[in-house]
């Protein structure tokens, strides 16, 4: 539980686009227009700044200097898919510790082709993985479904209904890049890509970026009355990294989980914003976080409607795998979705009842195992 | 201007830290790292045991094991590998109780399931120095 209150008090969003070669920093600079007039602050208002991307050699510090921002505390979230999350734990941090009293958190991806897109692969990945021919991260998570279906009978229908419940809640979602209907024959006949993971269990990348507003709920009161708290958070690095026969269908979330819910009430969330780079990530994390058991996540889903209007809602935008990803701000979307819908914000595919947020993380597919980083947070609308 | 190269398949940049794995590769051995005090055997190679952090040795493995998961490859990372597929990556775990990713070949690779024996063989690379270890299906 947090020691002092820290709140959510904006957020900005670029549209996302398949095509655009508009620099990283243009990107940035969009979102983090759109938040500032969402909040009214003024730049000389922002004493923090953190940046999440892949796209540009050039860190948070180097941003700062272009962007004009004289700062008390700057941060690199590199976390990939955890960094969103990972930059809101840090940020909440420094403010509990009163470095600063509002950060802006960015995450963006750009095709921009005059900067190095690829970062080199870690010593691991290029020494022990790539050498084989292997598909990137599509390959490696193949490698779990096919655990999951084998060791549980989990079918291909009941993963599929995650892509295709997300497609539903992504069509009136005016930032989605997909929001034509997916029907169930769709989602089966997607073009194999590593099996059994198929195209529609695959993210479209994209360019954007996505903006968030932390402030100390002193500021906070001063910016909005649409109050929306930070109440737990929690990380797990390396899960299992010295087992070396790990659990491959259980990812660090369960510890996470473990620890977010002996302080709220597991039943007590509305909405799952649960990262989804792919469908059986998110149905492992809705195992994880012990909504059903270890394995009954085929189960799970058959019975619950995750659409932002059924009972369990489950990406309610539409997530990464409809919305796109836009590089690592694929962090960022599920925390600003959260954040739209708990301030009534979220036109067209407003969930019915929405005070609670469960929202993660996951970064990192790791040699052996599943994931290097899974984190999570709650953020809970307050009168 | 360099002139335009056919993509080279992916090799391992050998480092201090792997280069007896790679040596034993290169003479038919799989080389598996063993902690001096507390006996973990390990894989990937690694500057200390992942577990107590002792010092470490290096054993040489049977080279057998079983798939303990896999997938066919449709669209490898790096294009140079397009011609080979579908690529059967794999999760192995050798005998000596670690997980190794690597790569089934064989005729009757088609075959495979999880638990299924396999053993290695290793795949010499385009750099005459160094081979891969990957697997087959056993009898
Ligand atoms: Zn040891």
């Amino acid at each position: 539980m947090r020691r002092k209150r820290v709140c959510f008090v904006g957020y900005g969003s670029t549209e996302y686009s398949r095509k655009s070669e508009e620099p990283q920093l243009g990107h940035y600079a969009t979102a983090i227009r759109a938040a500032l007039n969402q909040t009214g602050l003024k730049k000389k208002d922002i004493h923090g700044l953190s940046i999440t991307t892949q796209a540009s050699p050039d860190t948070a510090p180097h941003v700062a200097e272009q962007l004009g921002f004289e700062l008390d505390w700057v941060l690199n979230a590199d976390y990939g898919g955890a960094g969103g999350v990972g930059a809101v734990r840090r940020a909440a941090d420094a403010i509990e510790c009163g470095h600063l009293d509002v950060a802006l958190l960015v995450g963006g991806n750009s095709f921009d082709r005059s900067v190095a897109h690829q970062r080199p692969l870690e010593y691991q990945r290029g020494n022990f993985v790539d050498v084989y021919g292997y598909g990137g991260p599509n390959s490696l998570m193949a490698l779990i479904q096919r655990l999951h279906m084998e060791n549980f009978g989990t079918t291909l229908e009941q993963i599929g209904k995650i892509a295709v419940a997300q497609r539903f809640s992504a069509m009136n979602n005016p930032q989605a890049l997909f929001r034509e209907p997916m029907t169930m024959q769709d989602y089966l006949n997607s073009r194999m890509i590593s099996d059994p993971i198929r195209l529609f269990d695959c993210v479209m990348p994209c360019s954007g970026a996505e903006c968030l507003v932390l402030a100390s709920e002193e500021k906070a009161r001063q910016i909005t009355d649409k109050l929306v708290y930070l109440v737990t958070d929690a990380e797990k690095v390396h899960y299992q990294v010295a087992d070396m026969l790990p659990e491959k269908t259980t990812f660090g979330m369960k510890l996470v989980g473990e620890k977010i819910f002996s302080e709220v009430k597991r039943e007590s969330i509305d909405l799952f914003e649960i990262y989804d780079d792919y469908p059986i990530a998110v149905m492992i994390q809705i195992e994880d976080f012990g909504y059903c058991k270890k394995g009954d996540g085929g189960k799970f889903v058959d019975t619950h409607d995750l659409t932002y209007n059924g009972d369990f809602p489950v990406n309610t935008g539409g997530g990464e795998l409809s919305v796109g990803q836009a590089g690592l701000a694929g962090g960022f979307l599920h925390v600003v979705e959260a954040l739209r819908q708990l301030r009534g914000e979220a036109d067209g595919h407003q969930a019915k009842k929405a005070e609670r947020a469960l929202v993660t993380g996951i970064g990192w597919l790791n040699y052996g195992r599943n994931l290097g980083t899974t984190v999570a947070l709650v953020m809970e609308r307050r009168k | 201007m360099a002139e335009a190269r056919a993509p080279q398949k992916s090799l391992p940049k050998i480092n201090p830290v792997d280069r007896p794995f790679w040596e034993g590769a290169a003479k038919n051995k799989f080389l598996l790292q063993k902690c001096k005090s507390c006996g973990k055997v390990q894989f990937f190679p690694r500057v200390a045991c992942v577990d107590c952090f002792g010092e470490l040795d290096w054993i040489e493995a049977k080279g057998t094991g079983k798939i303990h998961t896999f997938t066919l490859v449709r669209v490898p990372r790096n294009p140079a590998f397009k011609d080979e597929v579908p690529i059967y990556y794999i999760n192995v775990i050798l005998d000596e109780g670690v997980i190794i990713e690597s790569r089934l070949l064989g005729e009757n690779k088609e075959k495979v399931k999880l638990g299924d024996r396999v053993k290695v063989r290793y795949e010499q690379t385009h750099n005459p120095e160094i081979k891969l270890p990957c697997f087959e299906l056993a009898d």
